[in-house]
């Protein structure tokens, strides 16, 4: 396995084909068309969809017979076959003041039942994921202000509704859309809810812009934010950082969220997180936390692909006590399973991605993702393999349909495979998810 | 002798032209073309400047640059497709350099513009200042061009 992590570690340096979408997405996101843009456009899109595992026991451990928290399908965990509007998403942006054109806005809703609105101050029926106000007056550097998408890894960085398939991830999932805890899940007798939700973005100032340079476009931001959720004021004095930067070889004269090209990107983010309860012991301790990456993305004709590798260093999401789901109590009855975090963990992980449009109508998607997660602590790393395969069906431009059957595999390396830990992970169930998009 | 006038006639008429052209940076009129159209633009919708400037390529591109003469007049809210730094700055350059379409700034929603913002924005290269938009839309269409408005 190593041999083959090398391997995709070398083929990403030099530049493989391999990738997903080749777009600015901090231009299509933080700006509007220049002179051509209204003061007011109504937006958004609706995700409905089911997901289904066949919902495999916990086979071992101090759980042993109840529900794995992995089978179960969130945010909710409450059931392994279940309907849910995924997500309903409504915002306006624009340009406040037509004739001069140079201040942009952004605002957008969400309605769905995800993690947005369920962690979001302490859960609502709908939370606000963007708000922002974007100054185009100075050359080479325009400023965006408020709650919006950090400049970071691809996957997170994209717009949902392009996305190619229904679930991130899990080196996406797990170490970049951050749920933030008030404790590390030592404490027995408390299932550590996360308190706040990212979903890729922060609160801060970003100064970015692009410009064309020997053939090809070329992006950098760097922002300073909260680090702490959205809809949240920082929880510590100390901020994020986030540096990125992107090159694009722009295919032909196509634009927009599924423009033509083969663009590399690099991307850094470093801050710091408070926790008020580590090792069993409440006091509030700081925690670094940086993670960093390199892409590349390629879009052209009927191809598409994409590839990311990824590296977390600190506060790295640890699973959930016995691979129950937080809140249930053990058979002995004597603790409570709880999210937990690994303040001083290490992780990293990549994807290798490719779609291939067969008609016009129908494009068939392939995924392979790993993460090791906590790789330094023997006892608490876990390996995760995922196959993706995929189907998109688009009705018209603005509908479509996904279908994904994810081959779900996972293992803790420094165990026996008949030890419990590896009895628990064995059980992991593939997943099924069928999706329609609809975007107004 | 006939015949003789005839050709000093076309003659003058082709010097004409060429003072004209090199007088003014906008391209000249279209004598002989077939058509003649003036197309109006004035709203704040920014789709209507996409569709105006489509409608323009599509006259071209189905009559010929020659036998058609095609002269954009935007007043009002619509002035903004002539801002220097309008998203459409390419195409309207294209269809200039390329196609001989005429692209005409309301000097009276000018001077608005310049109240409002507090500075006068620049003009796009391509674009010829007329003292009123409507004036010269009524202009045209007295000298037998047809008026659409997108």
């Amino acid at each position: 396995m190593q041999k083959l992590h090398l391997a995709l570690a070398a083929v990403l340096a030099a530049g493989t084909s391999l990738s997903a979408n080749a777009t600015n997405w901090l231009k299509l996101q933080g700006t509007e068309a220049a002179g051509s843009t209204d003061r007011f456009k109504l937006w958004g899109f609706i995700q409905p969809e089911y997901d289904y595992t066949s919902n495999s026991k916990l086979p071992a451990g101090p759980w042993n017979g109840q529900k794995a928290v992995f089978n179960q399908i969130g945010p909710d965990l409450n059931s392994s076959s279940t309907f849910n509007l995924r997500r309903a998403r409504l915002g306006v942006r624009g340009a406040n003041f037509p004739l001069d054109g140079k201040t942009n806005y952004f605002l957008l809703f969400e309605g769905g039942d995800n993690g947005v609105t369920k962690f979001t101050d302490g859960g609502s029926a709908v939370a606000m994921t963007d708000a922002s106000v974007t100054l185009n007056y100075i050359p080479h550097a325009r400023i965006r202000v408020g709650q919006f998408k950090y400049p970071g890894e691809e996957e997170g960085l994209q717009a949902i509704h392009v996305f190619n398939y229904i679930n991130f991830t899990s080196v996406t999932d797990q170490l970049l859309l951050e749920r933030f805890f008030d404790g590390d899940g030592s404490n027995t007798q408390d299932e550590n809810e996360p308190v706040a939700f990212g979903a890729f973005r922060d609160i801060g100032i970003q100064v970015f812009d692009w410009f064309n340079w020997l053939g090809m476009e070329h992006t950098y931001a760097a922002m300073l934010g909260n680090g702490s959720g959205i809809d949240r004021e920082d929880n510590n004095n100390e901020k994020d950082y986030y540096l990125y930067w992107a090159s694009e070889k722009v295919f032909g004269d196509s634009k927009g969220a599924r423009r033509e090209g083969w663009k590399f990107l690099g991307w850094y983010e470093k801050g710091q997180r408070s926790l008020e309860f580590v090792n069993g012991v409440a006091g509030k301790q700081d925690f670094d936390r940086k993670r960093y990456g390199v892409g590349t993305t390629f879009r052209k004709g009927k191809w598409r692909a994409a590839a990311e590798y990824i590296w977390a260093d600190g506060m790295v999401l640890n699973g959930t006590d016995g691979g129950a789901v937080p809140g249930s109590r053990n058979n002995a009855d004597t603790a409570t399973a709880s999210f937990n975090i690994s303040p001083d963990g290490k992780a990293d992980g990549y994807y290798l991605d490719m779609g291939y449009r067969v008609i016009p109508r129908l494009e068939l998607d392939l995924r392979y993702d790993y993460l090791d997660r906590v790789k330094n602590q023997d006892p608490n790393e876990r390996e995760f393999n995922t196959w993706t395969v995929g189907a998109q069906w688009w009705f018209n431009k603005k509908t479509r349909a996904l279908v994904n059957y994810e081959i779900r595999d996972a293992k803790a390396p420094n165990f026996s495979s008949s030890a419990p830990p590896n009895q628990i992970l064995d059980e992991v169930d593939n997943r099924i998810s069928v999706q329609l998009l609809a975007i107004f | 002798m006939q015949r003789l006038t005839k050709s000093w006639t076309w003659l003058v008429a082709l010097v004409c032209l060429g003072l004209t052209s090199q007088l003014w940076a906008a391209p000249a009129e279209k004598p002989f073309a077939e058509k003649k159209v003036v197309l109006q633009i004035s709203d704040d919708d920014a789709s209507k400047q996409t569709l105006v400037l489509n409608v323009a390529s599509n006259l071209v591109k189905h009559y010929g640059p020659d036998q058609v003469d095609v002269e954009i007049v935007a007043f009002g809210p619509g002035l903004r497709l002539l801002f220097a730094d309008n998203s459409n700055a390419g195409r309207i350059d294209n269809l200039a350099e390329n196609s001989g379409v005429r692209f005409s700034a309301c000097s009276n929603t000018m001077k608005k513009v310049t109240k409002n913002l507090g500075y006068e924005p620049k003009l796009d290269a391509n674009a010829t200042p007329v003292s009123a938009g409507v004036v010269r839309i009524l202009d045209l269409v007295s000298k037998g061009y047809v008026l659409i408005k997108p």
